[in-house]
């Protein structure tokens, strides 16, 4: 199976891409992607969610077969089934979730697979041996761990044995999936400083981040991802943050604005000094106060992943704070519930719709009743009415338009856009003063993209405050009435659409300040545990 | 871990569970009676080659069951008792809770209806007024003890993060103990050569009708599909049945709609304990008259997790499924009575049939909780 382009002349690089092409339905996850890695080296891979990062390593992996395009390992070209095939080439991945069993040692988690064998029995001596030979090499931290159970070591510490762990079965060139998005920053100070051993050894790296000045300062090379496509490779050592920021971001048609019709009114949600933790117990939202007015949209923009889940989660009850106040028509309402909130009138329309927002196996029947279930007539005495429910569920049908406009039809059978057109009608049939809403459109069609829109900017018009998550620039800066900029649990700034650039704000996001990013690149580097980044996962629609 | 092996094995794994997933209810309930098939015609290959006559065995199997008034009597005491015990279950797993704790919900049930009728017998006339009276109370003690038992592991996993399968097993041993401990002394009846309570008096029983048999009547058995109706009735038609099931489909979801998932898990497991208690009342009031070592009865609360899950945790599918389990239960005693076919033996065919009618609902469930079988 094995061509090769070896050429005595020239180095041949560890790993070459050529014209990766995967899609998924109709979805094209990866377009076409090129991608070398040198020996010795260490590539970034720099994109937002969603922009195919994961799914191009996955193909590199063996997890994915791409449906075109090659793979080429030190020259020769390889055809993997499985991880197993990648591994016997020598290439390891770090996920992002630990693949470690916890309960088990640091020794038994890295030998585990590929335990030596002496008569049929494990030599865990030799393989004591091994282990420390490689800890000892790169001077790793790890060997004082090795009979330490996994569940009781620091983070930061269980990265480095899962990447001893690929060391030890032979990895020469290691994929590194967000490494950092789950480190603080001086464990992420110690991973570069464990990446540098592993060049200078002569392993190769792949540094998957959408964090740019990670990749400036960790990176020799650094590829950006945009929908699946590369947009651009660039020397780190020549590119700065703006560069970078104008790849990852692109240059995008401006949607003409709506010209407003209504005035901005009285506040409706009041924000002040909030604190939220992550189901992790780590703090999310560090300090967060804005006002939402009545007619007015305020477009929450931010990378996923700094907060902004934790953030709508505590406005819509689902999660407690940690302290401040959020206000609701002048009332606190900071330690009421979901229920609560419901009935005074803030809708959600949830960040994972197939999740949260609907009930996978309920037809659109049952689905309606999702957040009525104490509102009259489909509800009375704890007695459901269920023909008034589907009264009312054949009425979202035919509004929204929810193709097919069947309301026994299961959910699960609908596309992506269909059942978030059936989640947003049903929220605007709360008739409520707030909408909430968490990347209303991710996942969905371009028409159900249209529909969406249309419909929050006649909310607002309709004089309610809406407040949305999102993290494509363009919907932010189309909807928003002003735009708040969320990096790491903060608001770094809150901007007018009209005042700024599409360039400006992605370079926000990424916590760099536009004004001097390209002074000093690592600006905005500050703490990150992460939360819970969602990876790059994509919606089937 | 083991790279291509464990892939291709999780690949076959995925492709079954999606089949089952998708699976209608006429399809499972088609799986159900083949796998029944299945389990007996093997069991009648062991029986022949143990040396016993297979066709005389199943000759015996229908004549136990459904032999005459008394065995058919016999099939619908056990049934009785499946039936509900079998929905108490069925509660919760619809809600996504393990109420491993049936069992020890229906002794602690049993017993505190067993106590109440002979503390409150004094205090009331006797007779069939009395009588009735007396068994009135004595069913909502034991629902109340019943559902008191089950909401223990339920605020333990609600507020304190216990695992309910963990805290529901124990606690089937505690109770089993402490009824043990207590009908051994302080609840002795006088007299009693065996570590029993008193007997209720005769007047607190269900009348003989149908049946001419001291340990079933068919009151009894309508007692049950009462509740049997009033659970259906309360999972399809109320919002606290919507948000239970919604719970055990998608907590997220429930969540979402302003479902308190805690005070949930804690209703959902006091209903169920409700229900174990009520078996434990019927089992106490129409079969035993008293309450004896808890050790030494059936373990109606374990085989009842079978008939569930035969049942797909549908209420409504519990009545048959009780009643198959009745059956194969009345048919092993009379088996062991009536013929030299050794108990283990039958005990092992029943088991056959659990194993193979149960197993791929459990897998179906597994599946659902496990994500295998992809995004549907």
């Amino acid at each position: 199976m094995a061509e090769s382009e070896r050429d005595d002349d020239h180095p041949v690089p560890d790993v070459r891409l050529s014209g990766i092409t995967k899609r998924f339905g109709d979805v094209v996850a990866n377009d076409g992607v090129d991608l070398t890695l040198e020996k010795g080296s260490v590539h970034a891979l720099l994109g937002e969610n969603g922009s195919g990062k994961t799914t191009l390593m996955s193909v590199l992996y063996g997890l994915y077969d791409q449906d075109d395009g090659d793979i080429y390992v030190r020259g020769d070209r390889q055809e993997f089934d499985s991880p197993r095939d990648a591994m016997d080439v020598g290439i390891g991945m770090i996920h992002q979730h630990f693949q470690l069993v916890e309960p088990m040692t640091v020794l038994q988690n890295i030998v585990l697979g590929h335990e030596p064998t002496e008569h049929g029995l494990v030599d865990i001596e030799s393989a004591r041996t091994d282990v420390k030979a490689i800890t000892d090499r790169y001077g790793f931290d790890v060997d004082e761990y090795l009979d330490v159970p996994v569940r009781d070591l620091d983070v930061g510490v269980q990265q480095r044995v899962e990447i001893v762990k690929s060391l030890y079965r032979g990895a020469e060139i290691l994929v590194l999936d967000e490494p950092t998005a789950v480190l603080t920053p001086q464990e992420v100070q110690g991973l570069f400083d464990v990446m540098a051993e592993l060049t200078a050894s002569g392993h190769s790296l792949v540094f998957i981040t959408h964090k740019l000045d990670e990749a400036l300062t960790a990176a020799d090379e650094i590829t950006v991802l945009r929908d699946g496509g590369v947009a651009g490779t660039v020397d780190a050592a020549d590119a700065t943050e703006q560069e970078l920021a104008r790849l990852m971001v692109g240059r995008e048609i401006d949607f003409d604005r709506q010209p407003r019709e209504t005035t901005i009114g009285d506040p409706v949600l009041e924000i002040a000094d909030l604190y939220v933790s992550g189901d992790r117990g780590l703090e999310q939202v560090s300090g967060v106060d804005f006002t939402v007015r009545e007619g007015e949209i305020l477009g929450i923009a931010g990378v996923q992943g700094n907060g902004q889940t934790e953030l709508v989660e505590a406005l819509t009850g689902l999660r407690p704070v940690e302290s401040g106040t959020v206000r609701f028509d002048g009332a606190d309402i900071t330690g009421t519930s979901r229920r609560d909130r419901i009935e005074k009138g803030i809708a959600y329309i949830p960040e994972d719709r197939q999740e949260e927002g609907i009930v996978m196996d309920y037809d659109l029947v049952r689905n309606s009743l999702l957040g009525f279930q104490t509102t009259e007539p489909y509800v009375e005495r704890g007695v459901i009415d269920w023909p008034a429910v589907r009264d009312h569920a054949e009425g979202i049908v035919e509004e929204y338009d929810v193709q097919p406009p069947d309301a026994t039809t299961r959910a699960s059978s609908l596309s992506g856009g269909n059942q978030q057109k059936f989640v947003v009608g049903r929220e605007i049939e709360h008739e409520p003063t707030v909408m909430v809403a968490s990347h209303p459109t991710r996942g969905v069609d371009i028409g159900s993209i249209e529909f969406i829109h249309d419909r929050l900017l006649e909310l607002r018009d309709a004089g309610l405050a809406v407040a949305f998550v999102s993290s494509k620039l363009e919907e932010v800066r189309t909807l928003s009435d002003r735009i708040a900029v969320m990096y790491e649990g903060e608001f770094v700034d809150v901007v007018d659409p009209e005042a700024v650039t599409e360039e400006d704000l992605g370079l926000l996001m990424t916590g760099a300040d536009p004004e001097s990013a390209a002074d000093h690149p690592a600006a905005g580097s500050g703490w990150s545990d992460g939360g819970t980044p969602a990876g790059d996962r994509r919606d089937e629609s | 871990m083991s790279g291509a092996g464990s892939n291709r094995a999780r690949a076959v794994l995925d492709r079954i569970a999606a089949r089952l997933l998708d699976a209608s209810v006429g399809e499972r309930i088609a799986i159900a009676a083949a796998s029944m098939t299945l389990a007996i015609l093997i069991g009648l290959l062991v029986v022949a080659f143990a040396g016993y006559d297979p066709v005389q065995f199943l000759e015996n199997v229908a004549i136990g069951a459904f032999g005459d008034a008394n065995a058919l009597a016999r099939t619908l005491k056990f049934t009785t008792l499946f039936i509900l015990t079998g929905v108490a279950v069925a509660i919760a797993f619809r809600a996504g809770v393990f109420n491993i704790g049936v069992q020890g919900q229906f002794v602690v049930g049993g017993f505190a209806t067993v106590i109440a009728i002979l503390e409150l017998a004094p205090l009331l006339p006797t007779g069939t007024t009395g009588g009735v009276l007396l068994m009135i109370l004595g069913t909502v003690a034991g629902s109340i003890a019943g559902g008191a038992y089950g909401a223990l592991p339920g605020i333990l996993k609600a507020y304190g993060d216990a695992n309910e399968i963990v805290t529901t097993i124990m606690l089937n041993f505690i109770a089993t103990g402490a009824v043990g401990y207590l009908v051994d002394g302080p609840f002795r009846g006088e007299g009693n050569r065996a570590p029993n309570t008193a007997r209720i008096p005769e007047y607190v029983s269900l009348p003989r009708v149908v049946f001419d048999v001291p340990d079933f009547s068919v009151v009894g058995l309508a007692v049950t599909l009462v509740v049997v109706g009033a659970i259906a009735w309360v999972l399809a038609r109320t919002r606290f049945g919507y948000d239970m099931v919604t719970s055990g489909h998608q907590v997220a979801a429930a969540a979402f709609s302003g479902v308190n998932a805690r005070r949930t898990v804690v209703a959902t497991m006091t209903l169920s304990g409700m229900v174990a208690g009520v078996a434990g009342a019927l089992f106490a009031i129409m079969i035993q008259g008293y309450y004896s070592d808890p050790a030494g009865i059936g373990t109606y609360g374990f085989d009842a997790i079978a008939v569930s899950l035969l049942a797909a945790n549908n209420p409504l599918g519990v009545v048959p499924a009780g009643f198959l389990f009745g059956a194969l239960d009345s048919a092993g005693s009379h088996i062991r009575i009536n013929s030299d076919v050794p108990v283990q033996l039958i005990d092992g065919i029943i088991g056959l049939v659990v194993l193979f009618v149960a197993v791929p609902e459990l897998f179906r469930m597994a599946a659902e909780r496990t994500g295998l079988g992809g995004e549907n």
